[in-house]
């Protein structure tokens, strides 16, 4: 039979399939969205756990935000806290719902709540001086809007440092039309980092020694390993690059366990935060990075993972054992337990200075294996697009792809120093991965008639198919970009009238973030798209760090080359080195925030607004 | 009796949703009575050797009926239409020699044919047929006279995961 003579299911039919589908299963049980979020509510009712931060259910909410003593990891802590919680409540709604959100502010300075990854009009976005002036001590406001989507999705405060402060909690959609999976039971994973540090002392502190809390510097031991593993040539010479580059290679991350706790729904490992199952159970995680700083690797030993959604939008189920999660970032897995046995959640961050640690268990109590800590990563010459150091073969310089060369932008490299790059060694790029290169020429080029790529194509100089740092991809299957891919295609399929180029950079050492070289306080305008274009972002990462770029107000289309079946998202981790882009569609009026999601990289000036007019 | 052969096992359980749509739920259990009670003329097989047509629809990630239930020994012939978007298979068997397949095909990173690559076919009593979105599909499956575990799925990686499977019951 042919496609086109096939009509889809009407929504009646679906409703019925899928309804009767979901009763197969659930009909003993509590309807899932009645479980409240960290709170483990059993078939029987019992309610076997503690920390409930608590549902406030939509379409009208009243949230108060204070600051408040509420210990954290057993100590005494003065988080800011939303209706008495800290991070605050799951905020639920239901797509088509007309959600009114009154924020009241019980601090002695200005707040504000943005949610994010949701589409609203402007003024409902909730950036203090571009949506709105900010919520005033003392002072109430009510967000209105349409809910027009649905998944799993955040909230947090939008003003200054607040929001390592715990001035965050989950958001979370009811879909209006079945979803292309089905469950029996769901989690909320909340990831944060929490500092007993005041997050201006941590901010002064980078600008300061950007090395701050690095505590993972290379050491003399360490030298005469490398030149064991390596040669005394090759130590000698990355060390140098190194130092003109005026990084240490192990920056994996500006801030760290030195200071950080690394939490689940608020809670330490220490406190083994429970999510209960029934064995067989079929279980959804709605895992959620809302922390400041961290990178989570997140796994379960002894269970695949099975993603469906990431950033709130479903996607074509990905079997996998471990996935990255970017700041901001959200992904939605389901796994099955079929043993009466305690599973760790560990949530180990990139630079594995520590983890977040929670339980899924039949009961209480329970503990599972903590997984053995990985090495800390070297960020090596994989900040360059490689992946593997050992692989150093001078020969392998010929077999270099330079079209994938090409797609690395040099000039984009002003943002750094720029007596360091030239004194770089032509040679030491042979140390890059040939599989590495390989996959950024992969992609047979299809391009436009006015010299763009088509649609949906990966740039030359993506690396959709790496994790990243510090991941092993021989050890276990771990999510990347290049698995995403959308059930259906959106509905706009357009080609890009015209392509936007922003390169992502830093200084370092002087803790300066920028968009082009230029942090926000230096920028004259915003970046204009005219009103319903269709343009292609693409963004150059010029330094050696991920960087977690979200908008705000439209979607972002990640172009991993899987054509119209493009995933979409709202925050895209830029690896080092990366080029990556995404088409938009400019279909929201107004003033939006453009930034990078590392919250002292938008305080240092990484921060952009887009005007849609 | 006829009937009591091809009844599927729709949950029509009195709840929320299926209330909302009891009249439509009718109406299939209606469809695939009548699609019982005629054979089938274009099969390897020779139509009276079937014993009867069940139709299944599958979508993106769904079954329906999501169960079924045989008598031992029955060979049916399956309709099986894709009204979904993306490619699925419906593989029919036991329930264990399924889960080793996937995990086969996992291990593969997916994109084969099931029975292309395991010999899926008739001595493990296993049948299998890929359906492209949109597309028709058609498979004799013969019940075994034993089993403990059957069930249908498909092992397109994640998508057995994300809820595609459904029960077989032999009735003895």
């Amino acid at each position: 039979m042919a496609t086109s003579s096939i009509t889809p299911p009407s929504v009646s039919r679906r409703q019925l399939l899928k309804g009767g589908m979901a009763l197969g299963t659930a009909a003993a049980l509590a309807p899932a969205w009645a479980t409240a979020w960290g709170q483990s509510s059993g078939p029987g009712g019992e309610h076997g756990n503690i920390y409930a931060n608590g549902i406030e259910e939509g379409p009208e909410v009243s949230l108060a935000i204070r600051r408040e003593s509420i210990p954290i990891d057993g100590q005494p802590a003065r988080p800011i806290s939303i209706n008495g919680s800290s991070p605050g409540p799951l905020v639920r709604l239901r797509e088509g719902q007309d959600a009114v959100l009154r924020v009241t502010n019980l601090l002695d300075e200005p707040t504000s709540i943005h949610w994010h990854g949701l589409i609203l009009p402007a003024e409902m976005d909730g950036v203090p001086g571009l949506s709105f002036a900010g919520i005033a001590p003392g002072e109430t406001f009510t967000y209105r809007f349409p809910v027009r989507q649905n998944g799993t999705y955040w909230y947090h405060s939008h003003s200054g440092l607040q929001e390592q402060l715990g001035h965050a909690g989950p958001l979370i959609i009811d879909a209006a039309e079945p979803e292309p999976f089905s469950y029996d039971r769901e989690h909320v994973l909340l990831l944060t980092d929490w500092t007993f540090e005041s997050p201006m002392t941590v901010f002064r502190n980078l600008k300061i020694a950007e090395g701050y809390y690095n505590h993972q510097e290379r050491t003399v031991a360490d030298f005469f390993a490398d030149v064991r593993d390596k040669g005394f040539a090759a130590t000698a010479e990355m060390r140098s690059m190194w130092a003109r580059m005026r990084m240490s290679s192990r920056d994996i991350a500006d801030v760290t366990g030195s200071t950080y706790t690394y939490l689940i729904n608020g809670h330490s490992p220490g406190d083994n935060w429970t999510a209960l199952f029934k064995a067989g159970e079929k279980v959804r995680l709605r895992v959620i990075n809302g922390s400041a700083m961290s990178y989570f690797d997140v796994r379960i030993p002894g269970l695949t993972m099975t993603v469906v959604a990431a950033d709130g939008q479903p996607v074509q189920p990905v079997p996998v054992d471990e996935f990255r999660i970017g700041v901001a970032e959200t992904y939605d897995v389901l796994v099955t337990p079929d043993s009466d046995l305690a599973y760790t959640i560990f949530a180990e961050t990139m630079d594995r200075s520590g983890y977040a640690l929670a339980t899924l268990a039949p009961r209480q109590g329970m503990r599972g294996q903590i997984p053995e800590r990985r090495r800390i990563a070297d960020r090596g010459m994989e900040a360059m697009g490689a992946h593997d150091m050992d692989g150093m073969d001078h020969s392998g310089m010929d077999g270099m792809d330079h079209s994938g060369m090409d797609g690395m932008d040099h000039s984009g490299m002003d943002g750094m120093d720029h007596s360091g790059m030239d004194g770089m060694d032509h040679s030491s790029m042979s140390g890059m991965d040939h599989g590495a290169m390989g996959g950024m020429a992969a992609e047979r080029e299809v391009v436009n008639t006015n010299g763009m790529l088509a649609a949906g194509q990966a740039q030359p100089g993506s690396r959709y198919d790496q994790a990243g740092i510090g991941i092993d991809p021989g050890e276990r299957r771990v999510l990347v970009y290049r698995d995403l891919m959308a059930l259906t295609p959106w509905p706009d399929r357009r080609a890009p009238g015209r392509e936007l180029e922003l390169h992502l950079t830093g200084n370092m050492e002087r803790y300066m973030w920028s968009f082009d070289g230029r942090k926000f306080s230096e920028v004259t305008g915003p970046i204009h798209f005219a009103k319903d274009e269709r343009l292609r972002l693409i963004l150059i990462n010029d330094t050696m760090m991920e960087h977690p770029i979200h908008l705000h107000g439209m979607w972002m289309e990640l172009e991993n080359g899987h054509g119209e079946l493009i995933p979409r998202k709202h925050t895209l981790n830029v690896k080092p080195g990366e080029r990556v882009s995404a088409l938009i569609t400019a279909d929201a009026e107004g003033s939006w925030a453009f930034h990078c999601h590392l919250l002292y990289h938008m305080e240092a000036g990484m921060f952009r607004v887009v005007q849609v007019a | 009796m006829l009937v009591s052969r091809t009844i599927l096992m729709c949950r029509t359980v009195l709840m929320r949703k299926t209330m909302l749509v009891g009249i439509p739920s009718l109406l299939v259990a209606g469809m695939a009575l009548a699609s019982g009670e005629h054979g089938s003329d274009h099969t390897s097989v020779g139509s009276a050797d079937i014993d009867r047509t069940i139709r299944v629809e599958v979508g993106d990630m769904w079954f329906d009926p999501q169960g079924l239930r045989v008598a031992p020994g029955e060979t049916i012939r399956f309709e099986i239409v894709n009204a979904g978007s993306l490619e699925h298979e419906f593989v029919i068997g036991d329930t264990h020699a399924q889960a080793a397949h996937r995990e086969m095909m996992q291990e593969m990173g997916g994109g084969h044919d099931m029975h292309e690559m395991s010999g899926a076919g008739h001595d493990d009593g296993m049948g299998s047929v890929t359906i492209m979105p949109g597309e028709t599909a058609e498979l004799v499956w013969t019940a075994p006279d034993n089993a403990d575990d059957l069930q249908y799925a498909c092992h397109i990686p994640g998508h057995y995961e994300a809820g595609m499977s459904g029960s077989v019951e032999l009735q003895r």
